[in-house]
C-alpha cells in the first residue's frame, strides 16, 4: 500500500495537508500542514488555543475536519472515529479523561482493543511492555488507587501495547515531577531509536520542546508559523515564533516557560503604571490569610490536605508550586467554601472562618479566580448577572432585584475592567475565554477582598489576556491585597511571586523567597525529594 | 406441602418476573441509564404476551411477543434519550404514561383467550425438602433464570461488551476517547433491558395470571428499579432484592390465610421503603455507576 | 429584539406542530381501532369547549394540574427533579381530609385550614426526599419516585382503618374510603351550570401562577434559585446554600402538589379513596415538561391538558375508552420533547474547542 514519494524517499509516518476546522466564528485550524517521520520526536509547539489539540483530535477521529487530507505512510485515509485511528496505528496519551477509575489497569488496557477479553494474557502483556520501557506498573491495581504519575505510565503502556506507528503525547509533563519527566523522555528516545516509531510531542513549554524533540512545528492562532530543526534553534527564536512578536514582556515569558533565571528578579519595567518592589514594607508581619494545620479528607477517605500551613501577608504574592494533583484543587475548593476540613484553622485578618459553609470564605473577604472557568461563571446567565452574582443582596431591595442598580453596577465594572462584550445583557457563553476570566476577576475584586486566590489564572488564555491578568494580579498586591497564586507553571510563579511554597501530597514541603531561588531544589521539592 | 413450602413457592413465583426485568435494568443502569421506562416495558410486554398467546394459540409464543414489544419500547427510549438527547427521565415518565394508556385502551378492543404456560417439575430435585418444590416446580419459563442470571454476570464481567458497558457507565468521556461509541452502547443496553423486561411482563401475563388486566404490572417496574438500588448495583444484590420483594408479596398473600395478621400495606410498601433505608445508611458502600443518569454528548464538558 | 421574536415564533410553531402530530397519531389509532376519529373529535369537543358548562369543566380539570406544574417548575429551576408529585398529592389530600373532617369550626375557616394542611402534608412528604438528598446524597429522582408508592400505601392504610379516616359504618358496610367532607368546607363554585361556572380552585391556581411567575423572574429568591440550578458550585461560592435553597424548593413543590390534592378534595372529590389522586400528580408533571418550565406556558398547557381530560370524560358516551386521554397527553409530550431535538439535528449548533 505504501507508495514512495517522487524523490524515492520513504513518506512520513503521518502527514496532514491543508487541514482546516472552524468552530462557529473561530478558525481553530487554518490550512495546517504537518508531517512526522519514523524515528523522530516531532514537537508541536504553541500556546493554549493555538489549535494543537483540535489538530490532534482530528487525527484521532474525535473531530471531523472541514477540509484537508491525512496521509498515513503516504496513503490518504479518512478517520471517522477513534477505532479507525487506532487501526491506522495512531495512539495518543491524553492530558485528561482517558482512564476509567473504577476499572483495573488491565481492564483499561484491554478496553479499546478488539476480540476476546483475556485477563491473564493482558496482565502478562502489560507487565512485559512496562518492563521493556522500565516503567513499574501493577496491572491488577484499580486506577483510582494510582497517583497521577502512575496513571500516565498506564496510559503510555496502554498506547505502546497497540504497537502504534505514531505515538502522540499531549502536554505530558504537566502532571509529572522533573524526575518523572526525564524518565518519560528516556522512554520516548527508546520508542523512536529502537522501535522506529514517530512521536509527536505537543507542548507549550519551550524547555521541554528543546530538550526532547528533533524537529518542531510551531503553531499560532490556528496556523503553522514555523518549522525548524530543534538543534538549529534556541528558546528566543521559538518563543518569538510562538507568540508572534518580540518577547519583551516577562509575564508572557513566564506563562510559556521561557525565563532567564540569571535576570534580576521580578522588577517590572519603569513604564508600568503599577510596580511592586520585591521586598514588602507594609504590614510585614501581619498575615492576612493564615492556614494552620489544615487537614481535609475526600468522601472516599483519601487525604486531600495534610496538616497544610501557609501564611500570606498584605501586599504579598505567595506562589504555590507543585505538580498537578497534589492538593491544589482541594485548596482552591477550601478557599471557595466548597470543602469542609477535618482539623486545623483558616483565618482571614485574624478572624477564624467556618470552612465548608456556603459563602463563608467570600464573606470573610477571600476572592477566588478558580482554575475551572466553567465552574466560576454561569454561562447561561448574562454578563451583567455574572458580574453581581457575588453580591446579590447589594442589587436587591425589599426582596426584589433592582434591575436599574444591577445594570449600572455591571456597566461600571465592564468599563473598569475593559471587558469586551456586545452588551451587558449578552449571555456569558458568548464571551471569549479571556473576557470570561475578566468578568470573574472583576466580580471578585469589586467586593474589595482582603485576599485574592488565583488558581492557574493564565491557563488557556491568549497573550494579551495573560498580560492583562498578570498585571491585575500585581496591581492587586500593590493595593495591599494578600495574593495566593496557585500554578503548575514554575516560571509563572518565579516571575510574579515574592515567595514560593511547594505543595506535595497536600502538605507544604518547603518554601523559598524569590531572592534565594534555587530551581533545582524547587524541582526536587515538587517531587517530594527534598525540603 | 407445608405452609413454609407454599409461601416459598409463591415467593419464587412472584419474584420471577421481577428477576427477568431486573437482569435487564441492571445492565441498563451499569451502562448509565436510570431506566424508569422499565415499567412501560413490562406492562407492554405483558399485554403483548397475553395477545400473542391468544392470537398464536400458544402461550410460549406470547413470551416471544413480549420480548419483541419490550425491545420496541427500549428502542424508543434509547433513540430519544441517547440519540436525540432528550432527558431520560422525561422520556421514561412519558413512555410509562403512554404504555399504561395504550394497553388499557387496546384491552377494550380485542377479546383475548386466557392461556397459561405449563408447570415443569424436575423429577428428583423437586423432592428436596422445603426448597425442592419452590425451586424446581414452576412454570417452565422460570427455569430460564437458572441460565440467564449467570449469563448476564458473564456478559457484564467477562465479555468485551460488558467491559465497555461498565466503562460507559463509569466514565463516558474516557470511554469515548478510547473508541467506544458511548450512546450506542447505552442504546444497546436499553434494547437488552427492553427484551428482558418485556419477557418479565409477558411471564406475568402468561405465566402467573394467564391473561392481561389493565395496569397489571401495578408498579412492578419500579420495584425492579428499587431492587437494583437495593442491591447496590451488583447483580447478586439485585437478584437478592427481587427475591426479598417477591417474598414480601408472597407473605402478604399467604398470611391472612394462615391466620396471621400483618399489616398488608407495610408489606406492599416494603420494596419501596427498603432501598431508601439502605441508601440512607450505606450511601458510601453501595457504589452507583459514576455516570448514572448523566447524558453524554461529545464535545460538551 | 428581532431575534427574540423570531425564536418565540419558532417555539410556538414547534408547539403547534408537536400538538398537531400528537393529535394526528391519536386519530390514526382511533381510526384503526374504533372507527372514524370524527366521533372522538366531536365528543371531546362537546366535553371540553362546547358551551360554558364544558369550558368550566375544562378549567376545573386544569386547576390542580397547573398547581402541580408550578411546584415542579420551582424545583427544576433549582436544578432538582422532583417526580414524586403523585405521592405528595396523596399526602396532601390525606392531611387536608383529616382537617376538613375532624376540625370543628366555621366552614370557611376549616376550609382554609384544610388547604393549609394539604400543602403541609405534601411539603412534609417532599421534605423526606429533600432530607435524603441533602443529608445522605440520595438522588431526588429515586427517592421521590419510590415515595409515591409508600404514600399510596399510607393512604390505603388510612382509608382502611376506622381510627384513622375510614368512613363511619353505614349499616354493617364500611368501604375503603373516608366520609364526605361537609358541604361547608368545600371550595365555592362561581356561577351555575349550564351557564358560565367555574370552581374557585381555578382562581387560586391562576393567582399562584402569576405569583410564581413574578417571583421567579424578578425576586432575589428567583435569582438565587436560578444561580443554584445553573451552577451549584458558583452558587455555593456566592453563599447560596444548596441544602437550604434547593431543599426549600423541593419542599415548596411538595406543598404545591399537596395543595393540588387539597383543591381536588374540596372542589370535586369530596372524599378520600385509594385512587383519589387519579394520576393528577403525574399529569401535572407532564404539564410542566411541556411548558418547558415557564409558568406562563404552564397556564396554557394546563388548560390544554384540562380540556383533554374534560373531553375524555365524554368519550365513553361514544363507546371509546377514556384511556385515549393519557395516550394523547403522552404523545404531546413526546412531540414537544422531540421537536427541538430534531431541530438540533437539522441545524447543529457550533461547538467551540
Amino acid at each position: 500500500m505504501t507508495t514512495s514519494g517522487p524523490t524515492g524517499v520513504t513518506p512520513p509516518a503521518i502527514e496532514v495537508r491543508s487541514i482546516t476546522k472552524r468552530f462557529g466564528p473561530v478558525l481553530a485550524c487554518d490550512r495546517i500542514d504537518l508531517s512526522a517521520r519514523r524515528g523522530e520526536i516531532h514537537g508541536v509547539l504553541g500556546q493554549n488555543g493555538a489549535g494543537k489539540t483540535t489538530l490532534m483530535n482530528i487525527l484521532l477521529g474525535l473531530v471531523a475536519p472541514d477540509a484537508g487530507e491525512i496521509l498515513v505512510d503516504g496513503t490518504a485515509v479518512a478517520i471517522h472515529d477513534p477505532i479507525e485511528a487506532a487501526r491506522l496505528g495512531l495512539a495518543m496519551v491524553h492530558q485528561h479523561f482517558s482512564l476509567i477509575g473504577p476499572l483495573t489497569v488491565w481492564e483499561n488496557v484491554t478496553l479499546g482493543e478488539q476480540g476476546r477479553v483475556d485477563a491473564g494474557r493482558t496482565i502478562r502483556r502489560v507487565h512485559e511492555t512496562a518492563e521493556r520501557y522500565g516503567l513499574a506498573i501493577d496491572a491488577r491495581a484499580r486506577v483510582d488507587d494510582l497517583t497521577t504519575g502512575q496513571r500516565q505510565r498506564v496510559e503510555i503502556v496502554k498506547c505502546l501495547m497497540r504497537d502504534p506507528r505514531v505515538f502522540i503525547l499531549d502536554e505530558p509533563t504537566s502532571v509529572l515531577t522533573a524526575a518523572e519527566s526525564l524518565e518519560l523522555f528516556g522512554v520516548l528516545r527508546t520508542v523512536v531509536r529502537e522501535e522506529n516509531r514517530a512521536v509527536i510531542l505537543i507542548s507549550h513549554k519551550l524547555d521541554e520542546i528543546l530538550h526532547a524533540t528533533d524537529r518542531v512545528t510551531i503553531m499560532r492562532n490556528g496556523e503553522v508559523v514555523g518549522r525548524v530543526e530543534t538543534a538549529r534553534t534556541d528558546a528566543d527564536e521559538l518563543a518569538r515564533e510562538m507568540i508572534g512578536r518580540v518577547v519583551s514582556l516577562e509575564s508572557v515569558g513566564a506563562a510559556i516557560g521561557h525565563l532567564d533565571l540569571d535576570a534580576p528578579p521580578a522588577v517590572p519595567p519603569a513604564a508600568r503604571p503599577v510596580s511592586v518592589s520585591p521586598t514588602i514594607t507594609r504590614d510585614r508581619e501581619r498575615a492576612m490569610l493564615s492556614l494552620r494545620d489544615v487537614t481535609a479528607v475526600a468522601a472516599d477517605g483519601r487525604t486531600l490536605l495534610d496538616r497544610f500551613s501557609l501564611d500570606v501577608r498584605r501586599g504579598e504574592i505567595v506562589g504555590l508550586a507543585g505538580t498537578e494533583g497534589n492538593g491544589q484543587k482541594p485548596l482552591g475548593d477550601l478557599l471557595s467554601s466548597l470543602l469542609p476540613i477535618v482539623s486545623g484553622t483558616v483565618e482571614v485578618g485574624g478572624v477564624p472562618v467556618r470552612c465548608g459553609r456556603a459563602g463563608a470564605m467570600a464573606a470573610a473577604g477571600i476572592g477566588v479566580v478558580p482554575e475551572d472557568r466553567r465552574a466560576a461563571s454561569i454561562l447561561e446567565l448574562s454578563v451583567a448577572e455574572n458580574l453581581v452574582v457575588g453580591d446579590i443582596d447589594g442589587i436587591c431591595s425589599r426582596g426584589f432585584v433592582n434591575r436599574r442598580r444591577l445594570r449600572a453596577l455591571a456597566q461600571a465594572r465592564v468599563e473598569q475592567f475593559a471587558i469586551t462584550t456586545e452588551s451587558i445583557d449578552a449571555p456569558m457563553s458568548s464571551l471569549s475565554g479571556g473576557n470570561q476570566q475578566r468578568v470573574v476577576l472583576a466580580r471578585e475584586l469589586s467586593r474589595n477582598p482582603g485576599v485574592l486566590v488565583a488558581a492557574q489564572p493564565t491557563r488557556g488564555l491568549d497573550v494579551g489576556a495573560i498580560d492583562y491578568m498578570t498585571e491585575r494580579i500585581r496591581a492587586a498586591a500593590a493595593s495591599g491585597i494578600a495574593v495566593l497564586l496557585i500554578s503548575t507553571e514554575l516560571e509563572e510563579l518565579v516571575a510574579l511571586a515574592h515567595r514560593i511554597a511547594v505543595i506535595h501530597r497536600g502538605h507544604i514541603v518547603g518554601e523559598t523567597a524569590r531572592e534565594d531561588l534555587d530551581l533545582q531544589r524547587l524541582g526536587l521539592m515538587m517531587g517530594g525529594l527534598a525540603s | 406441602m407445608s405452609s413454609v413450602e407454599t409461601i416459598l413457592s409463591s415467593a419464587v413465583r412472584l419474584s420471577v418476573p421481577l428477576t427477568f426485568a431486573a437482569c435487564g435494568e441492571y445492565v441498563a443502569e451499569r451502562a448509565g441509564t436510570l431506566n424508569i421506562s422499565v415499567e412501560a416495558m413490562m406492562l407492554s410486554g405483558a399485554y403483548a404476551g397475553a395477545l400473542g398467546s391468544s392470537v398464536m394459540h400458544n402461550a410460549g409464543a406470547g413470551l416471544v411477543w413480549g420480548v419483541v414489544v419490550g425491545v420496541a419500547v427500549g428502542m424508543m427510549h434509547g433513540n430519544l434519550s441517547h440519540r436525540f438527547s432528550a432527558n431520560p427521565f422525561v422520556v421514561g415518565i412519558t413512555l410509562n404514561v403512554l404504555a399504561l394508556g395504550l394497553t388499557s385502551y387496546l384491552l377494550a378492543t380485542v377479546t383475548m383467550q386466557p392461556r397459561q404456560v405449563g408447570i415443569l417439575t424436575i423429577p428428583v430435585l423437586s423432592h428436596i425438602p422445603i426448597v425442592g418444590r419452590p425451586l424446581f416446580s414452576q412454570r417452565w419459563p422460570a427455569f430460564g433464570l437458572y441460565a440467564l442470571v449467570p449469563f448476564v454476570w458473564w456478559v457484564v464481567q467477562r465479555k468485551r461488551w460488558g467491559l465497555e458497558l461498565r466503562a460507559v457507565g463509569e466514565n463516558p468521556r474516557a470511554a469515548d476517547v478510547t473508541g467506544i461509541d458511548v450512546n450506542r452502547r447505552r442504546r444497546q443496553a436499553l434494547l437488552w433491558c427492553g427484551a428482558l423486561a418485556g419477557l418479565g411482563g409477558a411471564f406475568l401475563a402468561v405465566g402467573e395470571v394467564g391473561t392481561f388486566n389493565s395496569n397489571m404490572t401495578a408498579g412492578r417496574g419500579y420495584i425492579v428499579i428499587a431492587a437494583v438500588i437495593f442491591g447496590g448495583w451488583t447483580l447478586r444484590g439485585t437478584i437478592a432484592g427481587c427475591f426479598l420483594f417477591g417474598g414480601a408479596d408472597a407473605l402478604r398473600l399467604a398470611l391472612p390465610a394462615l391466620g396471621y395478621t400483618l399489616n398488608s400495606q407495610a408489606l406492599v410498601a416494603a420494596p419501596y421503603l427498603l432501598p431508601l433505608i439502605v441508601m440512607c445508611f450505606f450511601a458510601q458502600r453501595s457504589r452507583q455507576p459514576a455516570a448514572l443518569a448523566q447524558p453524554f454528548e461529545r464535545g460538551a464538558v | 429584539m428581532k431575534a427574540r421574536v423570531g425564536s418565540a415564533t419558532l417555539t410556538l410553531a414547534q408547539f403547534a406542530a408537536a400538538i398537531a402530530a400528537a393529535l394526528g397519531a391519536s386519530a390514526i389509532l382511533v381510526a384503526l381501532t374504533h372507527g372514524p376519529a370524527s366521533r372522538v373529535v366531536s365528543s371531546m369537543y362537546d366535553g371540553s369547549v362546547n358551551g360554558w358548562g364544558s369550558l368550566g369543566y375544562t378549567l376545573d380539570y386544569a386547576a390542580p394540574l397547573l398547581i402541580v406544574a408550578l411546584g415542579t417548575i420551582v424545583t427544576v429551576r433549582a436544578g432538582q427533579f422532583n417526580i414524586g408529585q403523585e405521592g405528595q398529592l396523596m399526602m396532601g389530600g390525606l392531611a387536608g381530609a383529616l382537617v376538613a373532617i375532624r376540625l370543628p369550626g366555621p366552614g370557611p375557616l376549616v376550609l382554609v385550614a384544610a388547604l393549609a394542611a394539604a400543602a403541609a402534608g405534601g411539603a412534609l412528604w417532599a421534605g423526606v426526599g429533600a432530607l435524603l438528598r441533602y443529608w445522605r446524597g440520595v438522588d431526588i429522582v429515586i427517592s421521590s419516585l419510590l415515595l409515591i408508592f409508600v404514600a399510596a400505601q399510607v393512604l390505603a392504610y388510612a382509608v382502611n382503618n376506622p381510627w384513622f379516616i375510614q368512613e363511619r359504618a353505614v349499616g354493617s358496610v364500611r368501604l375503603a374510603e373516608s366520609d364526605q367532607i361537609s358541604s361547608h368546607v368545600r371550595l365555592p363554585r362561581l356561577g351555575h351550570y349550564p351557564h358560565a361556572n367555574v370552581g374557585s380552585g381555578v382562581l387560586l391556581a391562576l393567582a399562584l401562577a402569576l405569583t410564581v411567575g413574578l417571583l421567579l423572574t424578578h425576586s432575589r429568591w428567583g435569582f438565587r434559585l436560578r444561580v443554584l440550578g445553573l451552577n451549584p458550585v458558583a452558587a455555593r461560592r456566592a453563599g447560596i446554600d444548596a441544602a437550604l435553597v434547593g431543599g426549600a424548593a423541593i419542599v415548596l413543590s411538595g406543598a404545591f402538589a399537596g395543595l393540588a390534592g387539597g383543591v381536588v378534595l374540596t372542589s370535586s372529590a369530596y372524599r378520600l379513596t385509594p385512587t383519589f389522586s387519579n394520576n393528577i400528580g403525574w399529569t401535572g408533571l407532564l404539564v410542566a415538561l411541556v411548558a418547558r418550565n415557564d409558568s406562563g406556558a404552564a397556564i396554557a398547557t394546563a388548560v390544554l391538558f384540562g380540556a383533554l381530560e374534560a373531553g375524555g370524560s365524554f368519550l365513553s358516551t361514544a363507546g371509546i375508552p377514556t384511556d385515549l386521554v393519557p395516550i394523547v397527553q403522552a404523545l404531546v409530550v413526546l412531540g414537544v420533547v422531540l421537536a427541538p431535538a430534531l431541530l438540533r439535528r437539522v441545524r447543529p449548533a457550533a461547538v467551540p474547542a
